[in-house]
């Protein structure tokens, strides 16, 4: 036993010392991939404290942004947070000017299990939802037997943010 | 073992490596930032329960039970490091520990796992959670050929590709318990459902390798490989023969359309060394066991999260595929079951259930034996 005690610790060891990169750093190239782009700037967007209770997820300067270049607007980020079935996990979405979602993507699962949302194929079938659409989990986005807690918890918060955003959008703010 | 060994650590290294190159960039301050109201460490309480109502058909009296009684406690030191336990009360007056582990996340989809762990072998051991199955009671081929709950102490790693939808899972375990106190363990009717350790006082003479593969690249379809490797273990090591060689193999698949559900299991065990193990201490044990099921349910939607499912599920498993040996083969432990009933979900974490159970063995001429079986099933 001891031999394969010490392999593990080596190993951890090994990985664990590894420098680790900033959150950000992830985010800006993910908005770099959707858009096939080398330059952007990013721009907040004020939501009103009114406004921001009729919605069902709450608008902050840091959570929702805009997305330019050469101050034409290419579209839109959203940084939030879902409940598995002991913790949270963070999740990216990307729109593009038409509030269509162009990408979603898990940026720290902390659970053991059901980390399998995180899965590239899974995602997909959030791309190409826009404010239009109603997200039912088992019907408009499958599950995914093992990760079904947080699968139906990503996809409750998704439906959320399509209609605060379709608010948003009516209001004319984006 | 060793050839075993190399070859493991092998796969695991480029595992990493992979995993390592694609996912160097996330972490947790920004997360951290945004996210006011998250917590990032604390107490989680949580918990699972099933209490079964089992009557035999026939003149028997029927069984009242609080079958399960879990108790889920989880402590968050920070966003890398977590314990979890869960202290298990069984049939309301023998304790156990079923989980006790610190959990180590080395990077977002790479973590490393030591205490008591469940055994990744086939669906319901790792998926145990009463609300997670349907039926009263757990397949039997996970409780006759797969012992559920089956956990070990040992040291290991998991996590996910995600680029490739794919789960991994690595551990090296303690083994069963074949011989202790001068008495063998291992028995054909049951296998090696008696030799689980659970933790308590474990001897430890031989390591053993689990491994399990999660594939859940196409959508609705979950496709998992097990595997485990590696010998009984004794308490005296002189008596060689006190000890058989584990080889268990599982495959399983589990798939959802809509409101269809189709799941499949299968597992093959191999036991080396039971002629000898049989003959030291007087049992039966099998050379080879196996045990299958398929089971398909629907699910009709009522009034919010309510929903009614009807299922159907066929077993069909053998303690004593083979015998080694002169050892006859019992017919008894040749068996296979239909099983049908319904689940009612009340709540996300809360059913009803109802179930009949018919169940054949090999013998012929032998009666097939009847059960109901009724209870309730929570998950929180």
């Amino acid at each position: 036993m001891k031999k394969e005690i010490l392999f593990f610790i080596v190993l951890t060891a090994l990985v664990a010392f590894k420098p680790i990169n900033k959150i950000d750093k992830l985010i800006n190239s993910e908005i770099k991939k959707t858009f096939v782009i080398d330059n952007f700037t990013i721009e907040s967007i004020k939501v009103k404290e009114d406004l921001n209770k009729e919605l069902p997820i709450k608008i902050t300067d840091s959570n929702f942004k805009k997305i330019n270049i050469d101050s034409k607007n290419l579209g839109y980020y959203y940084q939030g947070k879902a409940f598995g079935k002991v913790d949270y996990f963070d999740f990216l979405v990307i729109f593009n000017s038409n509030l269509v979602i162009k990408k979603v993507k898990i940026l720290v699962y902390r659970e053991d299990r059901g980390g399998e949302i995180g899965s590239k194929r899974w995602l997909k079938q959030f791309i190409g939802k826009s404010v239009d659409n109603s997200l039912k989990y088992g019907n408009d986005i499958a599950g995914i037997s093992g990760a079904t807690i947080s699968a139906k918890s990503i996809t409750f918060q998704m439906e959320k943010l399509l209609q605060s955003i379709s608010i948003l959008h009516r209001k004319k703010i984006i | 073992m060793k050839k075993i060994t190399i070859a493991v650590s092998v796969i695991l290294i480029s595992l990493t490596g992979y995993s390592q190159t694609k996912t160097n960039n996330l972490q947790q301050n920004s997360g951290q930032r945004i996210l006011g109201n998250v917590t990032t460490s604390g107490v989680t309480i949580g918990g699972y329960a099933q209490v079964d109502y089992n009557e035999p058909d026939g003149s028997t009296s029927g069984d009242l039970d609080v079958h399960r009684l879990v108790m889920l406690l989880g402590y968050k030191f920070n966003d890398k490091v977590s314990f979890l336990t869960e202290i298990e009360y069984e049939h309301v007056k023998e304790v156990f520990v079923e989980q006790a582990y610190i959990s180590y996340k080395v990077n977002s989809n790479f973590n490393v796992l030591a205490g008591l762990m469940l055994v990744p072998m086939g669906i319901i051991n790792e998926y145990h959670e009463p609300t997670t199955y349907y039926g009263v009671e757990r397949p039997n081929v996970d409780k006759y050929i797969v012992p559920t709950t089956w956990r070990e102490i040992g040291v290991g790693i998991n996590g996910n590709i995600y680029n490739a939808s794919i789960k991994y899972q690595f551990y090296v375990f303690n083994g069963f318990s074949s011989y202790k106190d001068g008495v063998g363990l291992l028995r054909g009717v049951d296998g090696l459902r008696k030799g689980r350790q659970k933790g308590a006082e474990s001897n430890v003479s031989s390591p053993n390798f689990s491994t399990k593969i999660d594939y859940y690249g196409i959508q609705g379809l979950r496709l998992g490989l097990s595997g485990y490797f590696g010998r009984s273990q004794t308490d005296d090591t002189t008596i060689e023969d006190s000890t058989v060689g584990i080889t268990m193999i599982g495959l399983d698949a589990r798939y959802r359309y809509q409101n269809f559900e189709f799941r499949s299991q299968y597992i093959y065990t191999k036991l080396s060394d039971t002629e000898q193990y049989n003959t030291l201490i007087g049992s039966d044990l099998g050379s080879e066991m196996n045990g299958f099921y398929g089971e398909v349910a629907y699910s009709f939607n009522l009034k919010g999260v309510e929903k009614i499912t009807p299922f159907l599920r066929y077993e069909k498993y053998n303690t004593q595929a083979k015998t080694a040996g002169s050892l006859v083969k019992n017919l008894a432990n040749d068996k296979n079951e239909l099983v049908f009933g319904l689940n009612y979900k009340v709540a996300n974490g809360a059913a009803f259930k109802a179930d009949y159970q018919l169940v054949n063995n090999a013998i012929s001429g032998s009666e097939t034996s009847k059960q109901f079986n009724a209870g309730i099933a929570i998950w929180f």
